[in-house]
């Protein structure tokens, strides 16, 4: 059998993905030439001290809006091994489904003790711990009633691991009308973090969102 | 997808969209010019400075705003700083080959140092594009005049009409020395960049 490149899908009802998803099938590369295609990021200690906790925005401040959740996992590669010294970029919409981000039109209302960014390293063992407030819904498309479900951005980088993704919440009712939930199909529950309770710290409830960088740059240097 | 047999797999997290909010609290400007580690110190990275800068494009010929750019390439002997190349005395110690930048337009500029020719392949720099409605998509872009360009493994596989595209183009030099280079990215549709599949290949 031929192995060819991925044809990408178009997410359903979102315009940008029509506007900016690559119509040709992607290109194979040559074996000569893979190596060339796997970035190696050096270990970069971005983070300030406080940014773990996004239900503040210094730690001085008072608490943002909302319900205050505990997100943990463990990052490793596809083989099983620690992410050690990743970096996590998070950000996450406030409790009324803003962004603080100065192209966030859509007016929602704003909260002046929630910042919505942070960063944290993950440890030797390739754990990592952030708080941050449980973001609202929004709606995404007002015209045929589509909202993006409650979500968290993660961005991991370190070594030759490299991924963007989005932690989602278990049983909204929104996930499954979702343009990228839809393309991952059965494999959208990978992306959902599972509950847990949170008796003796200072958040309503926690998730455990364990990642695994997958395809073969991540695991080209073990 | 295919696996060495005999290791543990684990199944990866689905990728996901950026997004058009992935903040800009996050910029790096130690990312953005890789012709120093750092601006405040001696050490520069060694060969001929570059600026490579373009527009990206959607299918309708509008700039895609909010696009977040990483560049991985190699020094100017034409090594890459990995786990692999670690002590070779090719290393440059003031160049790691990273870089990321955040345009806001869909327009960008680069600075780096033109990478070198190695073992086969022609200068080039690996690009990867993320952004509101895709995942992830990457492509190398290539320098004109230079002679290992007919004999790339990765231009090889291309048409002539494709490889056009991802050479860039010389645009003169800087009052501070610095070689300028267009390269504009088509994500889909007519004029389309070519894009490599780093998950199947």
């Amino acid at each position: 059998m031929t192995t060819l490149g991925r044809q990408l899908s178009i997410g359903p009802t979102d315009n940008t993905s029509d506007q900016r998803t690559p119509r040709q099938r992607l290109k194979l590369i040559p074996e000569t030439a893979r190596k060339s295609f796997v970035p190696y990021v050096p270990a970069r200690y971005v983070s300030r001290t406080h940014e773990w906790d996004l239900t503040r925005i210094s730690p001085d401040r008072p608490r943002a809006h909302g319900e205050a959740i505990e997100i943990t996992g463990t990052v490793r590669t596809q083989s099983g091994a620690p992410l050690r010294h990743g970096l996590l970029e998070i950000w996450n919409a406030n409790h009324y489904g803003r962004y603080r981000h100065i192209e966030d039109h859509s007016g929602l209302q704003l909260d002046e003790n929630f910042f919505g960014m942070g960063r944290v390293v993950t440890d030797e063992n390739g754990q990592y711990k952030f708080w941050t407030i449980s973001p609202g819904a929004y709606l995404a498309r007002p015209d045929i009633g589509r909202w993006r479900p409650k979500h968290i951005h993660i961005s991991v980088s370190g070594g030759s691991s490299r991924l963007i993704t989005q932690m989602y919440f278990p049983d909204e009712p929104n996930n499954h009308s979702d343009p990228m939930a839809i393309l991952m199909g059965d494999a959208f529950e990978r992306n959902v973090g599972t509950s847990y309770e949170t008796p003796n710290i200072d958040v309503e409830q926690g998730f455990r969102f364990d990642i695994v960088v997958g395809g073969r740059n991540a695991t080209f240097f073990e | 997808m295919t696996q060495e047999t005999g290791q543990k797999t684990l199944l990866p997290t689905n990728e996901d969209t950026t997004g058009p909010y992935f903040p800009i609290y996050f910029r790096d400007e130690s990312l953005e010019d890789l012709t120093r580690v750092d601006a405040g110190v001696v050490g520069q990275a060694k060969g001929t400075p570059i600026i490579l800068r373009g527009r990206v494009f959607d299918r309708h010929g509008n700039l895609a705003n909010g696009v977040l750019l990483e560049f991985w390439q190699a020094n100017a002997k034409g090594l890459y700083r990995t786990p692999e190349t670690e002590g070779h005395t090719d290393i440059d110690p003031w160049f790691n080959g990273y870089g990321r930048l955040r345009s806001a337009s869909g327009a960008y500029s680069f600075r780096s140092i033109m990478p070198g020719t190695s073992d086969n392949r022609a200068p080039n720099i690996t690009v990867t594009i993320f952004s509101d409605g895709i995942n992830r998509i990457v492509t190398q872009v290539f320098f004109p005049d230079q002679s290992a360009n007919d004999a790339d493994p990765v231009l090889n596989v291309l048409t002539e009409s494709e490889r056009h595209r991802l050479i860039a183009k010389h645009d003169g030099r800087t009052a501070d020395g610095a070689e300028v280079y267009l390269f504009d990215i088509i994500m889909a549709g007519d004029g389309e960049t070519p894009f490599f599949d780093d998950l199947q290949s």
